[in-house]
């Protein structure tokens, strides 16, 4: 039985120890993350490496792929990390006095990039020119995990698999000093704001003196790879008040770390709880007491998490982001978009966010998250589809579809309801209320006569022996379309005039109304001229005795003048073809007459 | 007034891409254009602006390769002088005074002249001298032709520079160098059926005696024997419908390619006319076409400010688009509250999106979506006004097609911000909103930042107020259902009068509309007239001041008065009342409180708090020409300037348009020092280039260098072996022509021969250097402070022994040399 017991304690000893290192290997190669930055500053670019190994180059401005770049053996030494450097200001000939209405040439642009590649060489690409601008290469044996700018001088710094960390010197594009950094990988680099200090995490992180190239603290915590390493302030280290920040694969925290002058600075101060691990993170830094480090943090699950915090000593409880934002689809059943990468705005309340997938990726600006949980809806496909066109012509088309309305001439809303001179705007208010009401009672009967279609084909079919006007008013009082329609389907005057003259008052205005919507139906329009010709004729004294006649036929007024102000065109036009046709009528026949007396001469021989 | 000193006018961008045809360098990688003073160096792949050439004091008027190095480049400018440029770096090398503006200039392999159109139209050849010196002044001028055409197109030399054919009008001249003589051809006047027979522009064929012509009527002829005056032929090639603008032959003279206002591309095949291809929907009228000089790109400018280039007449590869400037700008400048870009008509029938920051058009979007129909005289739909909310969400544009007088088509379109689609949506159509052309319109701002009203004025007289609303009958011939439309709530006239401006508080609460001398103030609530105020002579513009000026209501009159009227005290006074000479336009700042004043004839700009009747800043003649627009953007980063008056300046920018569609704005020195402290330079080698070929070279390197530093003890012992001499590689690796006699290379040679004293010191220290140490990896590092670091100092750069001072200098000065002689002593 102990026999048994400790084979098996053996067995899931093993499975364990087997599952641990998996995890340990799948933490060390960040393979697995695609690399995606946003340019600094202007943050006009956002710099992607997909799945498929090239190099896109997105323009936040105006949402299209600015360039692509097919790395010589993408799919080999695939690119594991990209870095932009500092922005790049035109070069000033020191010769030339400069003039008095030139600017100072001080466009902030983002020109070079720098890649790591899985072969352990470092590539750096310029974007103004659209091509590769070097290769640093021949100093690492392993695959480059990140690679990191001087902030200052036109250095950089790469971290690889084979331990070494490389600091290039980039105006001889060599190698200017390299050394072991650790027993493990070296899987993350950040260089301090004023350029002084290097973090470097492997085994553990450690934090160098670049001038000396001495290790100058030491910081363990991670049990996982560390993926990312960020400065959250810019003090000096001798101040107690440097502090910087630390994320780990398969950890759902940010650590920071504070760089305390008597070295008693084993554990991390304070952490930050996320969903998942950090995917891309962007930082604020803070340059004093007073102002808070401002953080986002895009997960890899696809959700970003702001946080804010005033950096002064240790805090125990783990802090819970500000703000979160998710993002959806448009679906019915509504599918979470993955969130790429965000970055801060100026403003403490907005970010620039890019998501979708790695391949085409959709950029926003201007997120407001003023709320502690945002979910943004977001058609993908249609926003690709208009950038895309967008690409090629810079032209972009704005939606146009059926939902837009169209406001001609006649149709009630293109003039402003008429009112009488007695009414003040209570009276409008009251009468919208009617209209309303109006509606509800309508659409009421409308179902009602949907239901009883049968009882209503029925009584119409026995109503058709009654004279026309109580057919009218029972129309006119149920609303029923089919009614109606049949009533005014007629063309005989003399019935027209006699139903309306039968008409009981109470129905003329209910009539005048439909007749107007009627009206507004363009194609039924002549027909309605004749009803309406006849309750002119027959009731004008008491339209003339309504006291809020001008309201009530405001509209009809507006649709018959903007049809009687194209009336002349009309003619005018009228005439003009009419004359064409005669013509080409004419012209036909003598041209048929022509052929024909040819043809006849041709057959009879001349 | 107060001049200010520190707060200048500086050129921020928008200038004119297509006034002279570009030019592109011969490795296909740059494209050179003159733009406004100075020349601009694109990318031909990503559409970037990597250098501008500036130091011309007048418009630039050409830009031409220097055909003796294909580094270099000769720009000319109204200024008078031609000057030399390096343009991979951006560096100018020479400058040649001549004292005439040019207007054009022109220049062949064959001739160390370069010919220059200069005033009285003549075309004068310029030696150019051939001196170190920075500064040279041309004298030897001598007239070639006279009567010549200023257009630029008219010239062209003739195979290898042998002639040169000029047209002008009905003539077309050749002239022969060699000979010293000239021909003349006529063409009548007007064929029969009625074509112009006009030359418009000329191009000749590189291989052979042929000369093909551009004319009015669209037609293409092709000369040939004109070195006869008698036996001359011509063939005629009809496409166009219109004028042809530009022809040009490929560098081998296989096509010919020609372009006119129907935006379309067409390559002729040489000797085999009927064969064409075509290139349509290019977008704009076709004003220059040139070549690359290897064939392989082609690039054409476009009447809207446009170079389009085209990969072997298939496709377009790369577009670079400028500011766009159509008949006129009819639409105000306005800024997009969303993505903060300038906004204004662009191409016929869109509203342009342009970024200042990078000076660089977004997109164009497209509000009349229909079909541009590139033909002169048609009349089509065209943009005419438009306006934003506050927030952004909702855009009001304009398109109206005006055929005669009487025949006016308008529509006003009202597009809302979708945020799923991250698009503008058309919300509504309203055709024929008014009877006549609308003069303004306005959003109401509300303090929850919900627009719902939209109020236009017309030229019939009226003011019509739009509101957003649910559809108030639902009747079955309303289609749209639930989505909220655009309705006419208000029409208001006044008197008959016709309103010219219109402008909503700051809170909502009440709307100013100007009928010529009356300014009528309307609370929108109940439509009601509040009060109205009289002004003499007719109202141009209108604004309510904002903030803590918003009780004022400002106006500029036809009478060149500032007026300001306090509405809290609701009496009619113009208390702040500023006599101004000739008020052009005056625009208000939406983020602060001051208003900018714009003066057309004396170019002046005042900016006034209302409050005060003094200005705050004032500035005359900021630029060469009229100020067309302007317009306040605000600022991403606030200002900190404590300074009076530069204070207006803090929370925006007030950009100005020029005649010349140059965008220019101003900065103040405290803005000037901390851009120009933060910014620094990165200078980054760039000579080693990833290719196929140098992967093969480069390991082999490797390779080598690795054999080397593992019996480098021997090396040690013979580090002066003749190979690995820096000055030797250097003379190997240089191309054979541009080196100099070898009389000359000998004693360096001899020289580098020698062992030096340096050599064999540096590759001690080499060896020193590569010496390894392994580092122990043992676990009493996890509890060290320090390890020792590990320190490989160039390893890699150490490969070859340094060169000593004195041979650095000699090989420095050898590559200085001019060796453009050489290239003369090749051709001939």
């Amino acid at each position: 039985g102990d026999a048994e017991i400790s084979t098996l304690q053996i067995v899931l000893f093993i499975a364990d120890a087997s599952s641990a290192l998996e995890m340990a290997a799948d933490g060390g190669s960040s393979s697995l993350q695609l690399p995606c930055v946003f340019s600094p500053k202007s943050r006009q670019f956002l710099a992607l490496c997909a799945q498929d190994g090239r190099l896109r180059i997105w323009n936040t401005d105006s949402k299209t792929l600015h360039q692509e770049y097919v790395p010589s053996a993408h799919l080999s030494a695939t690119c594991t990390c990209i870095a932009w450097g500092p922005c790049r200001t035109v070069k000033e000939g020191p010769q030339r006095k400069k003039r008095k209405s030139e600017a100072v040439q001080v466009e902030e642009k983002a020109d070079l990039l720098a890649m790591g590649t899985a072969a352990g060489t470092v590539l750096i690409y310029s974007t103004a020119k659209g091509a590769l601008h070097c290769t640093l290469d021949g100093a690492h044996s392993g695959g480059v995990n990140c690679v990191q700018w001087h902030p200052e001088e036109s250095l950089l710094y790469s971290g690889s698999d084979d331990t070494n960390i490389v600091e290039w010197d980039l105006q001889t594009g060599k190698t200017r000093s390299k050394w072991k950094a650790d027993r493990a990988a070296v899987t993350s680099l950040c260089v301090s704001p004023d350029g002084k200090l290097l973090l470097s995490a492997g085994h553990i992180i450690k934090m160098w003196d670049l001038d000396t190239k001495e290790v100058y603290r030491k910081f363990t915590g991670h049990s996982t790879a560390v993926t990312t390493l960020r400065f959250a302030t810019t003090r000096p280290p001798d101040s107690n008040g440097l502090y910087f920040l630390s994320g780990a694969a398969h950890d759902r925290l940010l650590s920071v770390w504070q760089v305390r002058e008597d070295g008693k600075d084993k554990n991390s101060v304070v952490s930050f709880t996320l969903t998942d691990e950090p995917q891309h993170i962007d930082l604020v830094t803070s340059n004093s007491k007073e102002e808070a480090v401002r953080l986002a943090v895009v997960c890899k699950d696809g959700q970003l998490h702001l946080f804010e915090h005033f950096l002064n000593g240790p805090c125990k409880k783990p802090l819970s982001p500000s703000c979160t934002v998710q993002m959806s689809d448009t679906k019915e059943s509504p599918m979470p978009i993955p969130l790429l990468a965000a970055v801060l705005g100026a403003d403490t309340r907005t970010v620039m966010l890019a998501y979708g997938s790695h391949l085409q990726p959709v950029m926003e600006k201007e997120i407001n998250t003023a709320e502690r949980h945002v979910c943004l809806t977001r058609d993908v496909q249609t926003t690709l589809s208009l950038s895309m066109e967008t690409t090629v012509s810079k032209v972009k088309t704005p939606i146009v579809n059926a939902k837009s309305k169209v406001l001609v001439p006649g149709l009630p809303g293109h003039q402003a309801p008429l009112k009488g001179t007695s009414q003040g705007s209570e009276k409008r208010k009251k009468d919208t209320d009617t209209k309303e009401m109006s509606i509800a009672e309508r659409l009421g009967e409308i179902d009602l006569s949907t239901i009883s279609e049968k009882g209503a084909s029925k009584g119409t079919a026995s109503l058709q022996t009654d004279n026309f006007a109580v057919l009218l008013v029972q129309g006119l009082e149920s609303n029923d379309a089919s009614i109606l329609n049949k009533v005014f389907q007629t063309r005989k005057d003399m019935v027209i005039k006699k139903t309306v003259a039968r008409l009981p008052l109470s129905a003329v205005l209910p009539l005048v109304e439909e007749v107007t919507y009627t009206f507004v139906l363009s194609y039924r329009a002549s027909l309605m001229v004749r009803w309406l010709k006849a309750v002119l004729m027959h009731h004008t004294s008491y339209l003339a005795s309504l006291p809020d006649l001008v309201t009530q036929l405001g509209v009809l007024y507006h649709v018959i003048e903007s049809r009687v102000k194209m009336f002349h065109k009309l003619t005018k036009l009228h005439g003009k073809l009419y004359l064409l046709m005669t013509q080409v009528s004419a012209n036909i026949c003598s041209a048929v007459h022509s052929i024909i007396s040819f043809k006849y001469f041709q057959m009879t021989g001349f | 007034m107060v001049e200010h000193g520190d707060i200048r006018v500086v050129h921020c961008g928008g200038s004119k891409l297509n006034f002279r045809d570009p030019v592109i360098t011969h490795d296909s990688r740059f494209l050179l254009c003159a733009s406004g003073e100075a020349v601009k160096v694109f990318s031909t792949s990503t559409e970037e602006c990597i250098h501008e050439l500036r130091g011309h004091t007048g418009l630039v008027t050409g830009v031409l390769l220097r055909p003796s190095n294909h580094l270099q480049v000769y720009s000319s400018s109204l200024d008078g002088t031609v000057r030399l440029w390096d343009f991979t770096d951006g560096i100018l090398i020479k400058t040649c005074v001549i004292g005439y503006p040019i207007y054009s200039f022109y220049a062949s392999a064959k001739h160390e002249n370069i010919f220059v159109f200069a005033e009285r139209f003549q075309l004068v050849a310029v030696h150019l001298p051939q001196s170190g010196d920075q500064l040279v002044e041309a004298r030897e001028l001598s007239a070639v032709l006279s009567g010549v055409n200023p257009n630029p197109a008219a010239i062209a030399f003739g195979r290898g520079g042998e002639f040169i054919a000029s047209v002008n009008d009905l003539q077309l001249e050749v002239y022969f160098f060699k000979k010293q003589k000239s021909y003349r051809f006529f063409l009548k006047e007007d064929n029969k059926k009625g074509g112009w027979n006009t030359f418009t522009c000329v191009a000749c064929h590189p291989k052979d005696d042929c000369i093909a012509t551009g004319h009015e009527d669209g037609k293409i002829r092709l000369w040939r024997n004109f070195n006869h005056k008698k036996e001359y032929t011509y063939s005629t090639l009809h496409w166009h419908h219109s004028a042809v603008s530009s022809l040009c032959f490929t560098p081998e003279g296989t096509n010919l390619l020609s372009g006119g206002v129907e935006s379309v591309l067409i390559q002729w095949r040489y000797k085999q006319e009927s064969e064409r291809d075509f290139l349509p929907r290019l977008g704009a009228a076709i004003t220059h076409i040139t070549v690359s000089p290897d064939g392989s790109l082609f690039c054409t400018s476009h009447s809207d400010n446009k170079i389009t280039i085209i990969q072997s007449c298939v496709k377009v590869s790369a577009v670079i688009q400028g500011l766009v400037k159509g008949d006129s700008i009819r639409t105000d400048l306005m800024m997009d509250p969303r993505s903060k870009a300038l906004v204004l008509n662009g191409k016929p029938g869109h509203l342009q999106f342009y970024s200042l920051q990078r000076d660089k058009l977004l997109y164009n979007l497209d509000i009349v979506q229909q079909e541009y129909i590139h033909e002169s005289g048609l009349q089509q739909f065209e943009v005419v006004k438009a306006a934003f909310d506050a927030s952004g969400l909702w855009l009001a544009t304009v398109e109206e097609r005006h055929q005669k007088a009487a025949e006016l088509e308008l529509n006003l379109k009202l597009w809302a911000f979708d945020e799923q689609t991250q698009s503008f949506v058309l919300n509504t159509t309203i055709s024929a909103p008014h009877d006549a052309q609308i003069t303004a319109m306005s959003f109401r701002q509300t303090a929850d930042s919900q627009t719902t009203l939209l109020v236009s004025t017309s030229k019939d007289g009226h003011f019509k107020a739009w509101q957003l609303a649910a559809p108030a009958h639902t009747e079955d011939y309303i289609q749209s259902v639930n989505c909220p439309s655009w309705l006419c709530d208000f029409v208001g006239a006044y008197h008959g009068l016709v309103p010219e401006c219109c402008s909503f508080s700051a809170d909502g609460s009440l709307l100013a509309v100007a009928f010529q001398e009356v300014v009528t103030v309307w609370s929108p609530a109940t439509w009601e007239l509040t009060f109205f105020f009289f002004s003499p002579p007719s109202i141009s513009d209108l604004c309510f001041g904002r903030l803590s000026c918003s009780k004022y209501l400002l106006g500029t009159t036809a009478s060149n008065l500032l007026c300001c009227w306090n509405l809290l005290t609701c009496s009619c006074k113009t208390s702040p009342c500023i006599k101004v000479l000739s008020t052009q336009n005056f625009f208000c700042d939406s983020l602060n409180r001051f208003i900018s004043l714009f003066l057309s004839f004396l170019l002046s700009v005042f900016v006034f708090k209302p409050s005060e009747p003094r200005p705050l800043f004032s500035r005359k003649a900021v630029c060469s020409g009229k100020v067309t627009q302007a317009v306040f953007a605000p600022r991403e980063e606030m200002l900190e300037s404590c300074e009076e008056s530069s204070q207006w300046l803090n929370r925006s920018q007030l950009y100005f348009l020029t005649q010349q569609m140059d965008l220019m704005t101003f900065t103040t020195k405290a803005e000037e020092d901390r851009l120009l402290a933060s910014s620094k330079q990165l200078v980054i080698d760039d000579s080693v280039a990833m290719t196929p070929f140098y992967l093969l070279l480069g390991k082999h390197r490797q390779q080598q260098q690795e054999h080397r530093d593992s019996d480098s003890s021997l090396w040690a012992e013979r580090t002066a072996l003749p190979q690995t001499s820096a000055s030797i590689k250097e003379l190997l690796q240089t191309p054979a022509h541009v080196l100099p006699s070898t009389s000359y290379l000998c004693s360096m040679f001899v020289q580098s021969l020698l062992i030096s004293v340096s050599d064999a010191r540096s590759a001690h220290a080499e060896e020193e250097m590569e010496s390894e140490k392994e580092e122990e990896d043992s676990e009493e590092e996890m509890e060290s402070s320090r390890s020792k670091p590990e320190l490989v100092a160039a390893a890699t750069e150490s490969d070859a022994p340094a060169l000593t001072k004195a041979q650095a200098r000699e090989l420095r000065r050898v590559r200085k040399l001019d060796h453009s002689w050489l290239a003369g002593l090749l051709d001939s």
